[in-house]
């Protein structure tokens, strides 16, 4: 078989979620390094795929990794969701396996390490303000 | 720019990974600040402008400061992820690190360049495009080119002509 997978030159592909305004299909930006010729240096040059989500997961700013369809789906659909690489809100590090944002990891804020007693008796006073509230009601 | 040797054509061609024609996506996270990303800082603004040069159909894309560890990601077409853990390396030892996971081996180079020579013959001659010379003119110790000298009387034909006429 001369094209076994992928009607399309791109087989893989990683690119950002632009929209998801479509049903059931994704609309991926993906950028690639191209080298000017007279100034001989790479610039990022844009293109727009769309891709089939069938459970509509994806989120505007998602990292998602595409996947080329054995054959077009539609008109301008080629490619697949495979993976979402980066969520977003809520990227995880591939080499510890926690949640983290920008050079942080989210997961030090809920200790109470951090907090000092005043704080601890700052937002203990704060619930009991709002538990009398609820009572209230 | 800072290092303007980055820019040129020999610079580039100086890059000595070449991916296997698996390897589809690579994508690099790093980050702008902290030491130990420095290696990955370095080999980003270096090596990838080689890697790209030589590999021009593979997408690499760069993302900054969304993890705080940096590293490496490589897709391959057969679905697997190939993570490369880059923290506290020099870019270097990443590049070696790099070639020697899915780079092509020297031997696959070189039988590659052989293969490219075999197609074309270098002792034809013809447009530029397609041959190494023009004209046999142009080689040393051959008749140089009567656009430049004047052939001898015996070698043109008018000559020639005139002396058969004669006889």
């Amino acid at each position: 078989m001369s094209v076994p997978r992928g009607a399309v030159h791109a087989k893989w592909i990683v690119g950002k979620v632009i929209g998801t305004k479509m049903q059931k299909t994704a609309k991926v930006r993906v950028t690639r390094l191209v080298l000017d010729p007279y100034l001989l240096k790479f610039f990022n040059k844009r293109k727009t795929y769309f891709a089939h989500d069938p459970l509509q997961q994806c989120v505007v700013g998602d990292i998602v990794l595409l996947k080329a369809l054995p054959e077009r789906r539609s008109k301008h659909v080629k490619h697949e969701l495979a993976e979402i690489v980066f969520k977003v809100g809520n990227v995880i590090d591939p080499i510890t396996g926690k949640p983290c944002a920008g050079t942080r990891f989210l997961e030090n804020l809920s200790d109470s390490e951090n907090l000092t007693e005043a704080d601890t008796t700052y937002l203990s006073e704060k619930l009991q303000e709002l538990k009398v509230c609820q009572t209230d009601k | 720019g800072r290092f303007p040797v980055r820019r040129t054509l020999q610079y580039l061609s100086q890059g000595d990974v070449v991916f296997k024609s698996s390897v589809k996506v690579m994508t690099v996270n790093y980050n702008t600040a902290g030491e130990l990303s420095e290696g990955a800082r370095k080999f980003v603004f270096f090596n990838i402008p080689q890697i790209q040069y030589k590999n021009p159909w593979v997408q690499i894309m760069l993302f900054r400061n969304m993890t705080p560890s940096p590293f490496l990601r490589f897709y391959l077409d057969n679905g697997e992820q190939v993570l490369v853990d880059v923290e506290d390396k020099t870019n270097k030892e990443i590049t070696e690190h790099v070639k020697k996971i899915l780079g092509k081996s020297k031997e696959t180079l070189e039988k590659e360049e052989r293969e490219r020579k075999k197609l074309s013959h270098p002792a034809t001659f013809g447009p530029k495009k397609y041959h190494l010379r023009e004209c046999m003119c142009e080689i040393e110790g051959q008749v140089p080119c009567p656009a430049f000298v004047p052939l001898p009387k015996e070698m043109r034909g008018k000559y020639k002509a005139a002396m058969k006429n004669e006889a």
